[in-house]
This record gives C-alpha cells, structure tokens and sequence, in this order.
C-alpha cells in the first residue's frame, strides 16, 4: 500500500473514531446526575430562575434535540458558549491552549532531550556505578507524587530561597507598567515558566532514560556496532553517531503521543503552579458541569492525539527505511 | 554549534530571566495585592454566580443600599437618604446622591428605572424575584425615583434596593437589540465586558485571563472625600491587583512571603497556627451568614414522624461537630437563622441536646422514642436506668425500622460536612437505627434530593443567606414542596404557610419580625431541618503595607474596607 492512500484511510479511520468520541462525550455529559444549574444553591434563586437559565443553556429542549445541535454546531465549528463564562467555548480554549503548549511541549522536549542523554550514557556504562545510580535516580524521579514535589519546589526555590515567582504566568507588576517591553515580558514569563518546567523534566526525565537505555542496550549487541569497532572508530562516535540515534527509535514513539497528550496539560501541575492551562479548564468544566466546554476541550485532545498517531506513523516509515506501508 | 554550547546559552538565558524579572523596577503606584481562590469567570453583573466575580463586581457595580458593617442595618449608598413608604399610593420614594458614572457622566434616576426594567422585560435569574412585584417606576427627576408596589412587599427594601443598578448608556442599546434575538436573556447574560461602567470605587483597567485583573480607583467615585454612616470613604489606594492561587498552600507561602497583601478566601484550620506566628500577618474571625443543617424526608416513613426527628436532635453533638470537626471555627446553630443577624434570629428555641452529656442525650432521645411507640429488641437504656448497646430499633407499628442512608457532599468537597455525617451515623446507630452516612457528589447529591425527592436525610449548607429572612418561607413554604423546589424536605404545615405569607407583606418591620420568630419556633418544634453550625470566616492580611480593615458578617472582604483600607502610615510608597 502506498503512503498516500495509507494517510487516506487513516483518515477515514479518524473520523469515524472522532464521531464515536464526540457521541460517547455527549451521552457521558448527559448521563451524569445533576445539571449545571441545580449546582447553585442560593434560596433567593426561585425554580423560575432555574428555568430561565436552563432554557438559555439550551438544557430545556429534548436530548435528541441537544444532539443534533451538537452535531450541528461541531460541522459549523462552532462549540457553543461556555455556561459560566459566557463566552464562545472556543476563545476560552484558544486563550488556554498556547499556554499548556507552551509548558507541557517544552518540558517533554527537554525531558526527552535529558533522558535520551543520559540514558546512552547509562547504556554505555552497564554495570558501573554511574548506571546504577541513574537507573535508581531515574525511577526514583519518575515516581514522585507530582503535586507533593511541585509544593517542595515552590516551597524551596520560590518561598525560602526566593529565586522563582511562587505561582502564575506573568508577573502582574511587569505586564501593567507600560514601560515593560517585549523582552521584559517575555523574560517574565520564562522566569514562571522555570519552576513549573524544572518539576516536570525531574518527573518526566526518568521514563526516557529507561527507555533510552533499554534501546540502547539491545541496539550495542547489534553487528554493526561491532562493525564500526573493527572500523576502528572511537567509542564516543560509535555510541553517539552509530548506537545513539537508532537507540532513540522508541523514545521517538513515546515523545511523539506524549506531545500529542501535553496539550491537556496536567491539571495537577496548572493547579498548584496556578498556570493557565486546558488542564484546569477541564477539571473546572467537568465539575461545574459546564458541557459546552468539557465537550470541547475533550474533543481538541481527541483530535490532537488522533492526528498525532498517524504523524507519528508516517515519521516512524521516514526514520526507519525498513519500514513500509 | 555543540551540544554543551546549546545548553550553557539556555542556562544563561534561564539566569537572565532570573535577574531581568526579579531587577524589574516599577514605579507605579502602591498596589493592594489580592489573592483569590479561583479566578473571575465573568464581568457580566447578570451573569456572575460565582463568589469570585462577586468580588470583582461588587467594587465597579454598586446598589442604592447597603449594609452597615456593625449594625447590619441598611443605610444609603448610591441613595441620599431611606426610602420614604407612602402606604396610600404603595409607594417608595428614593433620593439619590449626586454621582458619577466610571466615564464621567452622570448617574440619575434614568438609570435605577433602566435597572429595574431591564430585570423585569428580561426576567434576570437571580434578579427577577426581587422585581416582579414593582407595578411601575417614575423617574420625576433625575434625582428622584419612585417605585410603586403591586402588592405591599417587606423583601422591597432588602432585596430590590440593594439591587446593584447598571447605566442606561452602556446597556440600553445593547438590550433593544438582545430582544430581537431568538433567546433574549441568552444574549443579554452572555454578553462579553471588557471594560464594565460602574459608580464604585474601582473601574477595571485591563484583565489577562488566566493571570490577573487590575482594577484603578474611580476618579468620579461619589464617596471620595465624603462621610458617608460614619465613615471618611477613599479608596486610599491607587490601584487593586487581583491574582489567582490553584490552591490554598501556595497562597498561604504568597501571603507570608508579601506578595499578596490578603487572601480573600476562608482560611482552613490546618493554617491558623503557622499564620498566627507570623509578625506581619494578622488574622480576622468573622462569622458567616450562613446555615448548615440536617434535613429529612418528611414525605417517607421513617422522617415523617417528628418525634424521631427530634430524637435524632437530641443524639446530635453540635459542641462536638463544631471543637472537633470544625477545630473551633464556628458556631452551633438552633434557628435557621444566623444568631448574628439579631434583629431576625429568634433565640427562644428549644436547644435539643444542648449542654448534656453523651448519656443524657442518648436517654432524652430514647425518652421521646418511646413516649411516639418506638421499641427495641434490645433497649439503648436498660431496666436500670443504665446505657447498654442497642439492637433493631421498631417502629410505632412494630415492624424493624428499614437502613436509610444520610446523604452528604463528599469529603474533597466539603470535609466537614462529610465527617459530620459520619459521625451523626454512629450517634444514631447507638439507639439502635440502621443510619448509612453515603457521601455522594455534589451534582448528584441535588439531583436526588431537589430533583426526585428520592432521599431519607441529608446534610447540606448555605454558604452566603441574605440578611432578609425572606429565605424562612422560601425553605419551609408547602407551595415550594415540588421538583426543584426549595422545600427540599417537604414540610407541609398550614400555619406556617399563613405566617410566611404574611410575612411577605408585612411592612411593619417589628411586627415582621414577630412572624418570622414564630415561623422560627415551628420549625424548631417540627424539626424539618435541624441547624448543625456554620463555620467561621477567617481571613488573613499582611500588617506591613496596609490597614485599616473593616470587619463585618462574611469577614473583611465587603466594600467598607475597599474604600477604607490605606498603606501604612510609615510606609515608604
């Protein structure tokens, strides 16, 4: 089968598997018990008023009816408006998603920049000191509680040491004082950014160090590896010209989905580093019942993580000649 | 370039932003630093139902009245004076003050009658109730409003004038427009602000979703310079920056290490006595307006029967509940009307269990099971007088009382109310009834109870109940007994009904009061839902750049210490 009509299928695959995710998304929000309104006890508010903002949330009509509005608006584009924000569900989401991007991208790159390093260097050093206390630091890492790190973190390099801004993006006093510019601003950012991104990379680092070093271990018994010794050439070039980038194969696969993941960032790390990511929107939309946004927010990772797939099948045919489809 | 190049330029660029952000200097005016929960989800007043962009909009949005910190009592704000009732006509005539709107115009009665017309063509939930009993509003000035009543209306003074009243120039096309659309009150509620026009004492200078909102003073604020109830009104500070914190501790380490000057949100037990060693940093205990209770179905065997709702009253430890689960931040409850709103709370009930200890209430509460016909296999007290464990509690008609379950939110919600539950669970079990606390979602937990009235007992609270005791009827009215409905227990009882009916129309306010006292004594005698406690509010601000906060009910986030709050006097800035 050729790559084109591969692509073509896969495609087709995607919508159908789309349309499947946006009707299960649907009946999930609906079999849930409550609805966003009975959510607001306040005595003042008569059933009347629950009516009325039912009707505008478009929750009085029929569940077929719903449905096909869904439907409707999700071929259009359109997602709806948000039930507590008022505002188009897609702005909220444009408005969040460049952030967790940011973070969640640049924190699996470094990580798989990190893991892939030293888990050639583990590799190459089987055996020795220097392996074993990666592997144990790798596991190590990988299984801290994120949130419990994230509040060490903050604790020591933002509270006691005073290094980091405690919380958020931005820096409130920098990005009100018309005299800050561009630099300043984005120097701001970056400066929030650290912390956040130093306490994924420790959590994250260790899975594609082990991976990394697995790979690595089988790709060092392979004959050319040998070959390239009775070539002659030195061990650093053999382990980082020859072993190294087809070692890095899997962690390819891993980066790839983990990258297509990020985009729902991590609601435990946009909570505590209070960063304004998808992550926390879709935690607040689920339990404020807020469909519109759920649903859409969930479709968006369903789409990325969908596409993401087939980028990375097609990659894996460019980086591995052998194979085909 | 190499690899060990690549990464010394990014560590340096790291270290620069580092140095850069942390040199930054800023020479704008001193800023009050506000910490919040969670962010604002809306600058649209008919919209907002979250506390957060409450506290937003009530600095840009304001009412005719409002409350005083000390006496609660209503006094003027936008008004000049109180509303003169002229019973004849059922009329309110209200002065109001010369003001500003945020852009320079004048605010006038064209405004007020905006307000309310706007609320009543629209029927604004939340709003809307309030409204529609006003038959007509007249405007003879533009300092003048009249409002006539359809119907003599006690919550008018309350609920109507304390209103927060929009402009006319900023919402009046925009509303002739939202009428032609398909769902009016959809694009009325929905209608995107970015720079709102109030008459408070802060107008929104810009708000980075996600990040902060920067709030400056209103140079046209009506109460700059002014003495109004007492009080010398700023604001004294130039500019108010709200962030947000994703959770408590963070917020905590921000307050104690200045980068916020208040956190207003409750702070949790778990943080008193790190932040009350703290030099720089002072706490404030307010009480809340608020009501947590157990309810019962009274619609279903066994909770229709009143004596067993008052034994579970008897069995229940309030003291416990609030130096245990509460660890002191808060107060036991008998009416289900806040003590601290003393003009309405009737302090005559009878204080089931109150003071006694474990085996007295388990004997008064086996006292009155046995006075309705309750009988046991084995009797929680014994011939001798003695407590003992009690088996298979039977019901007046013989048959064993069936398991029934006490529905509460669950304990990552509302920890207190979860463990309450399951501590009222043990205290019940001791006299021998099958109780099952089932702590269950929020959501969920409404739906069963408002929507399908398919429950036997609950715990549940209200966080923030107006000042009105309007909320008296609203709970308790039989005509409220119906699918999402506020009668949530079903409690059906013709002379309550009389009472909170007249209620309602009573403008006399101490012969109002008379009714919602004696609305409180059945309630208390029927026991549809008993008053565990509410929790106290505790809020903490940093000493060293500002004072100045004014304490009231629901704590020292309210609009007396926005407009009375000043740095230091030492204070550099």
């Amino acid at each position: 089968m050729g790559l084109k009509r591969f692509i073509f299928r896969r495609l087709v695959e995607i919508a159908v598997i789309f349309f499947v995710i946006m009707t299960i998304l649907f009946v999930l929000f609906r079999l849930a018990p409550g609805d966003p309104v009975s959510r607001m006890v306040d005595p003042s508010m008569t059933p009347e008023d629950a009516r009325l903002l039912m009707e505008t949330m478009g929750l009085d009509q029929p569940v077929w009816t719903q449905y096909l509005y869904y439907l409707k608006n999700a071929a259009t584009g359109n997602m709806g408006i948000s039930f507590h924000y008022g505002e188009p569900v897609s702005h909220i989401l444009m408005n969040r998603l460049p952030n967790t991007i940011l973070l969640f991208t640049t924190s699996i790159i470094l990580s798989a920049l990190l893991g892939v390093f030293l888990g050639k260097i583990a590799a190459w050093k089987q055996g020795e000191r220097i392996d074993t206390l990666m592997t144990i630091g790798a596991l190590f890492c990988h299984t801290l509680f994120l949130p419990w790190l994230a509040l060490i973190m903050i604790w020591f390099f933002a509270y006691w040491v005073g290094w980091f801004p405690i919380t958020g993006m931005v820096s409130p006093e920098v990005w009100i004082d018309p005299d800050a510019g561009f630099l300043i601003k984005a120097l701001d950012v970056l400066h929030h950014m650290a912390l956040p991104l130093m306490t994924l990379i420790l959590i994250h680092f260790g899975s594609y160090l082990l991976v990394m070093r697995s790979s690595m271990l089988e790709t060092l018994k392979d004959d050319y590896i040998l070959t390239a010794r009775a070539k002659g050439l030195d061990e650093k070039t053999i382990r980082d010209h020859h072993a190294a980038p087809n070692a890095a194969l899997p962690v390819v696969t891993s980066v790839g989905l983990s990258l297509a993941f990020s985009i729902n960032g991590g609601a435990l790390t946009e909570t505590v580093f209070t960063w304004p990511g998808l992550g926390r929107e879709l935690v607040f939309s689920v339990s404020h019942a807020d469909y519109p946004l759920a649903q859409a927010a969930f479709l968006l990772i369903a789409i990325v993580v969908l596409l993401a797939n087939l980028v990375v099948d097609v990659l894996y045919a460019y980086l591995d000649p052998r194979i085909r489809y | 370039m190499g690899r060990g190049k690549q990464w010394r330029i990014l560590i340096v660029l790291l270290w620069m932003a580092v140095v850069v952000s942390a040199c930054h200097e800023n020479h704008r005016p001193i800023a009050l630093k506000i910490g919040l929960a969670e962010e604002p989800r809306t600058l649209n007043i008919w919209l907002a139902s979250d506390a957060n962009s409450r506290k937003v909009l009530s600095l840009i949005y304001q009412p005719l009245y409002v409350y005083d910190p000390e006496t609660l009592d209503l006094v003027p704000w936008l008004a000049e004076s109180m509303p003169v009732y002229d019973a004849q006509a059922l009329s309110y005539t209200v002065s109001l003050r010369e003001a500003q709107w945020s852009d320079g115009t004048p605010f006038s009665s064209r405004d007020v009658a905006f307000t309310g017309r706007l609320i009543q063509s629209f029927r604004v939930p939340r709003y809307a109730s309030s409204w529609s009993f006003i038959k007509r509003i007249e405007t003879p000035d533009a300092r003048t409003v009249i409002f006539f009543l359809k119907q003599p209306m006690a919550a008018f003074l309350s609920g109507t004038l304390s209103t927060p009243i929009v402009q006319d120039k900023e919402w009046a096309d925009f509303a002739e427009i939202a009428k032609t659309t398909e769902k009016p009150l959809a694009t009325l509620i929905n209608r995107r602000m970015q720079h709102p026009v109030g008459t408070g004492p802060f107008t929104l200078e810009q708000w980075r979703q996600g990040a902060f909102l920067h709030l400056k003073k209103n140079p046209h604020f009506f109460g700059s310079g002014k003495t109004i109830n007492g009080r010398t009104l700023g604001p004294f500070v130039e500019e108010l920056v709200y962030t947000v914190f994703g959770t408590s501790d963070v917020a905590i380490l921000a307050l104690k290490k200045g980068d916020i000057d208040m956190f207003w949100w409750p702070i949790q037990p778990g943080y008193l006595s790190d932040l009350s060693r703290q030099k720089k940093i002072r706490l404030f205990t307010n009480e809340k307006s608020a009501l947590y209770f157990m309810g019962f179905n009274l619609r279903r065997p066994p909770f229709s029967d009143a004596s067993l709702r008052r034994a579970v009253a008897y069995t229940i430890d309030k003291e416990f509940i609030v130096s245990r689960i509460l660890q002191g931040q808060g107060t036991k409850m008998f009416s289900v009307v806040p003590a601290e709103n003393r003009f309405w709370c009737c302090t005559a009930l009878p204080r089931y269990g109150d003071g006694m200890s474990r085996e007295d209430r388990l004997k008064a509460a086996y006292r009155v099971l046995v006075e309705a016909g309750y009988s046991w296999a084995v009797p929680p007290v014994d011939a001798a007088g003695n407590l003992q464990p009690a088996k298979e509690i039977r019901l007046p008609g013989g048959q064993p009382m069936g398991r029934f379950t006490i529905l509460t939110p669950p304990a990552d919600y509302d920890p207190h109310r979860a463990t309450s539950g399951l501590m009222i669970q043990e205290w019940l079990r001791e006299l021998g009834m099958p109780a099952y606390a089932r702590p269950m979602s929020f959501s969920a937990m409404l739906d069963q109870i408002k929507g399908h009235h398919d429950f036997d007992a609950f715990i549940l609270g209200y966080g923030r109940l107006r000042l009105d005791p309007d909320y008296v009827r609203n709970l308790f009215h039989s005509k409220n007994d119906k699918s999402r409905g506020w009668n949530m227990s079903g409690y059906h009882n013709s002379t309550f009904d009389q009472l909170a009916d007249r209620s309602t129309s009573e403008m006399d306010p101490f012969k109002r009061q008379a009714l919602v006292m004696e609305m409180q004594r059945l309630i208390a005698r029927d026991l549809p839902y008993i008053p565990l406690y509410k929790p106290s509010v505790v809020e903490a601000v940093r000493t060293d750049r500002f004072e100045g906060w004014v304490e009231m009910l629901e704590g020292i986030g309210n609009i007396w210490s926005m407009v009375q709050v000043k740095p230091v006097s030492n204070d550099g800035a």
